[in-house]
C-alpha cells in the first residue's frame, strides 16, 4: 500500500495538479481573449468599470449579500473559506511543497486546520442536505451537483483521519491513499466541471456587461447570414 | 383559420405556425448570432460556471407566486444553455457522440417560447446570483432566436411592422393626427393654465429631438403637457420630428435586428433635423433601447437624455418655478426596471417628487431592487395574457403598492403605467391612481412667475454614472 501512496502523491499528483493548473489557466486565457475580441468588435466600447468592480468585489467578499438567505449564505461562505484555506495553509501540505519544490509559506496552526476541516465537512453535508430538501435546488440540480459535493468532502474527511489516527478505522496508508487520490480527483475535476467557477467568478460581472456590447452591425450581419435582408418584419 | 393561441398562451401570426423544420432554423440562427454578435462569451462562461444554487428563485416575483419549476430563472436559462452546450461546444459534441445526449426538438422550442415570455427580463435575479449570471440576457437572446424561427407574440411583431414598414410608429398615428393632437394639447394648457405652451414640430437645429412612447399621444396627454410645460418654463430648445416621433423599440423585447433598425431611425431623424440630443419621454424601455445608440451608431452619435434627467437638472438649477401648493395625497414611486435596475436613473425622479409632494413614501424594496410592474419585456402589450400579468406576475407589485397606503403611484414609463392600472383593477386597488411624474409636476408649476429667460446653457443631463453603468449593467 505504501507504494500506492507514493504513486498517488508522486506522478498521479503531478499529473492531476498540472492538469488543473493548465486547465484553469486555459479558462482564464480564453476568457480574456474573448473579452478582448468582443470589445474590439463592439459598437460601444465604453465600459462601466467602477460598477463592474463594485459588483465583483460584492460577490467575492459577499458580506452584504448574506442578509438575503442567512442560513444558506453563511453555510456556503464558511464552506468556501474552509476548503480554500485548509489545503493551502495546512502545515503538512506546506512541508510537502518545501520538500518537493523548495518553496514554503506560513501555515496555520493544526488546531485551526482541524476546526476548518470539520467545518468543511459539516457545511458540505449541510449543502448536500439543502440541495436535496429545498424545492428549488432539487428541481435544478444535475447528478454532478450532488456528486461534486461528495468528492469535495472526501479529501477533508480522509485528511482528518490521517491527522487523527485515534479516529481512523483504516490503516494509515489506506487513509492517506484515499486522501491523496480524492484530492487528485478534485484537481482533475476543477477545469471540466462547474468547479471552474473558482477562476471564472472574478470575471463574470464583466462578462455579463460585455454580453450587451454588440457589434454596430450585428443585427444586419445576422440578417445577411440568414438571407433575411429583404424580408419584411 | 386556426386559433393561434392554442399553441402558446399568446397569439402568434398564422405564418408562425406554418414554419417547417424549426429546430434546424433555430440552430442556424443561433450559429449566426454567435458568429456576429457578442453572446458567445456569456453563454460560454455561464454554461461552465453556473453552480445551480437556486438563489435566483428567491428573488423572482413570478416564482414567489407560482412555485413552479419552470419559473426558476436558472431552470429557464438552462433551456438555452443546454442547446449551446450540445451544439456549439466541443465537449457537448463529444458527449453527444457517446451518450446520444440532448437533441433539440419542436417541443423544446415550444417550452422555450412559453418560458421566455413568462419572464419579463426585469433582471432582478441578476442582483442575487453569486455567479453573476444575467438571466435577462439569456431571455433576451432566447426570444431573438425564437423570433428567427417564427415564434414571436403577434402584438409585438404587428407594432414593429407598423413602425418600420407602415405609418412609422407603433400606434400607427399619421403625421396629421400628431399635429392635431399637439394643437389640442396646446389649447388644453391654454384653457387650464392660461399659458401659451408650444409643441414645436420639425424645428431645425433644436438641442433636443423628442421621442416619447408614441402611445402617450393617445393615452397620456397629461404627461406630454407636463413635458412641454417644463420645456416652456426652462426655455428649452426642443422639437418633435414628423419623420419619426416614436421612442418605442420592441426590438429590445424580441430581436436585435429590429432594435438596430429602430435605433438607427431615431438617430437619422435627429440628424435630419440637425438636432443635438435625443430626448426620451417617460418610458423605461425606450430609454434603455436608446442607450444602445452608441452601440449601433458609434461614439459620435447624439447623446441620449431621459426627460427625468432633464427636469431634475433644471429643478436643481432653480429654473422651474413651483407654486407653494404641493400634491396632497400620499404618493409613491415605481422604479421602471429598464432605467433603475442598473442604478442609472433612480435619484432624479425622487428629487422632483420630494420637491412637489407633501407626502412621498417609498415602496419596499425600491431603486435597483424594485419589483417589476409585471408587464416588462413587452408582455404588457400582450392583452391575452392579462390574467397572468396581473395575477402571478403582478400580485407582488400590488402588495407593494398596498403596503405604502399611497393614493397616487408615479410610474414614469408608458408600459409600466398600463400594466399598473390593470394590476390595480384586478387586485382590488380601486382607489389608487397611476400617473406619470410630469403629470403631477404640471399641476405645481407656477406659470405666473415665469420670467422670460435666455436659452438654457448647454449642459449634460446624463447622469454622472451614465458611462459608469452601461446599457446592460
Amino acid at each position: 500500500m505504501h507504494a500506492w501512496v507514493e504513486w498517488a502523491r508522486g506522478p498521479a499528483f503531478t499529473f492531476c495538479f498540472c492538469f488543473m493548473v493548465l486547465g484553469l489557466v486555459r479558462h482564464v486565457v480564453l476568457t480574456m481573449w474573448e473579452v478582448n475580441r468582443t470589445m474590439r468588435r463592439a459598437g460601444d466600447t465604453s465600459l462601466p468599470l467602477a460598477a463592474i468592480g463594485r459588483a465583483t468585489v460584492r460577490w467575492l467578499l459577499p458580506m452584504d449579500t448574506i442578509r438575503h438567505d442567512v442560513v444558506f449564505s453563511l453555510t456556503s461562505v464558511v464552506f468556501h473559506v474552509a476548503i480554500l484555506i485548509v489545503p493551502l495553509l495546512l502545515v503538512g501540505h506546506i512541508a510537502l511543497w518545501a520538500r518537493g519544490l523548495g518553496v514554503s509559506w506560513p501555515g496555520i496552526p493544526n488546531g485551526l486546520s482541524d476546526v476548518l476541516t470539520v467545518l468543511a465537512v459539516v457545511t458540505a453535508a449541510a449543502l448536500a442536505v439543502q440541495r436535496v430538501t429545498a424545492r428549488v435546488t432539487r428541481a435544478i440540480s444535475k447528478p454532478q451537483d450532488h456528486l461534486l459535493l461528495l468528492v469535495l468532502a472526501l479529501p477533508f474527511v480522509t485528511g482528518f483521519l490521517v491527522m487523527h489516527p485515534s479516529f481512523n478505522p483504516f490503516a494509515f496508508d489506506t487513509a492517506m491513499f484515499l486522501h491523496v487520490m480524492s484530492g487528485n480527483a478534485v484537481f482533475l475535476l476543477m477545469p471540466v466541471t462547474k468547479l471552474s467557477h473558482a477562476v471564472l467568478l472574478p470575471g463574470t460581472q464583466l462578462v455579463a456587461e460585455i454580453g450587451w456590447h454588440w457589434p454596430a452591425d450585428s443585427g444586419s450581419r445576422v440578417a445577411a447570414a440568414l438571407g433575411k435582408e429583404a424580408e419584411s418584419v | 383559420m386556426t386559433d393561434t393561441r392554442t399553441k402558446y398562451s399568446f397569439y402568434v401570426e398564422q405564418r408562425a405556425l406554418e414554419v417547417a423544420d424549426r429546430p434546424r432554423k433555430f440552430l442556424e440562427a443561433f450559429a449566426a448570432v454567435l458568429e456576429h454578435s457578442s453572446y458567445h462569451l456569456p453563454l460560454d462562461t455561464y454554461s461552465r460556471a453556473s453552480v445551480r444554487c437556486g438563489r435566483c428563485a428567491a428573488e423572482c416575483q413570478l416564482y414567489e407566486s407560482t412555485q413552479e419549476d419552470r419559473d426558476i430563472p436558472c431552470h429557464r436559462s438552462e433551456l438555452l444553455l443546454r442547446v449551446y452546450r450540445r451544439y456549439f461546444t466541443r465537449s457537448g459534441a463529444i458527449a453527444a457522440r457517446f451518450t446520444g445526449g440532448f437533441t433539440l426538438t419542436d417541443d423544446d422550442l415550444d417550452e422555450m417560447a412559453e418560458a421566455y415570455y413568462r419572464c419579463t427580463a426585469c433582471r432582478r435575479c441578476k442582483l442575487t446570483c453569486p455567479v453573476g449570471i444575467d438571466h435577462g440576457l439569456i431571455t433576451h437572446l432566447g426570444r431573438w432566436l425564437l423570433a428567427e424561427t417564427g415564434i414571436v407574440p403577434k402584438a409585438l411583431v404587428v407594432a414593429t411592422r407598423a413602425q418600420l414598414e407602415g405609418v412609422g410608429n407603433t400606434s400607427a398615428i399619421p403625421v396629421a393626427a400628431l399635429r392635431d393632437t399637439c394643437e389640442f394639447l396646446e389649447d388644453e394648457i391654454r384653457e387650464t393654465y392660461g399659458t401659451d405652451v408650444k409643441f414645436p414640430i420639425d424645428v431645425e437645429g433644436a438641442e433636443y429631438v423628442f421621442f416619447p412612447a408614441v402611445s402617450d399621444y393617445l393615452l397620456e396627454p397629461d404627461t406630454l403637457m407636463g413635458n412641454a410645460a417644463v420645456m416652456h418654463v426652462t426655455g428649452g430648445s426642443w422639437t418633435i420630428g414628423t419623420g419619426n416621433f416614436d421612442g418605442i423599440n420592441y426590438g429590445l423585447f424580441y430581436s436585435d435586428r429590429m432594435m438596430e433598425r429602430i435605433v438607427r431611425n431615431e438617430v437619422a431623424e435627429v440628424r435630419r433635423l440637425k438636432g443635438r440630443k435625443i430626448l426620451i419621454g417617460e418610458c423605461g424601455h425606450a430609454t434603455r433601447s436608446a442607450w444602445f445608440v452608441p452601440t449601433f451608431c458609434g461614439p459620435d452619435a447624439p447623446p441620449v437624455v431621459n426627460f427625468l434627467q432633464y427636469t431634475a437638472r433644471q429643478l436643481r438649477e432653480g429654473r422651474i418655478p413651483l407654486k407653494a401648493d404641493r400634491i396632497e395625497p400620499r404618493v409613491t414611486y415605481h422604479d421602471p426596471c429598464n432605467i433603475a435596475r442598473s442604478g442609472r436613473i433612480t435619484e432624479e425622479p425622487r428629487e422632483i417628487l420630494h420637491a412637489i409632494c407633501r407626502d412621498f413614501v417609498e415602496m419596499t424594496p425600491n431603486r435597483t431592487e424594485n419589483y417589476c410592474c409585471g408587464g416588462g419585456g413587452g408582455t404588457v402589450s400582450i392583452d391575452e395574457i392579462r390574467k397572468f400579468r396581473t395575477g402571478p406576475m403582478g400580485r407582488r407589485k400590488a402588495e407593494q403598492i398596498r403596503a405604502t397606503g399611497a393614493r397616487l403611484v408615479v410610474a414614469p414609463c408608458a408600459n409600466c403605467k398600463k400594466q399598473l392600472k390593470e394590476v390595480c383593477e384586478d387586485n382590488g386597488l380601486d382607489d389608487v391612481e397611476i400617473v406619470g411624474l410630469h403629470d403631477l409636476l404640471l399641476k405645481i408649476i407656477d406659470f405666473d412667475s415665469v420670467r422670460p429667460i435666455g436659452p438654457v446653457p448647454a449642459g449634460d443631463e446624463r447622469d454622472g454614472s451614465a458611462a459608469a453603468t452601461g446599457a446592460g449593467a
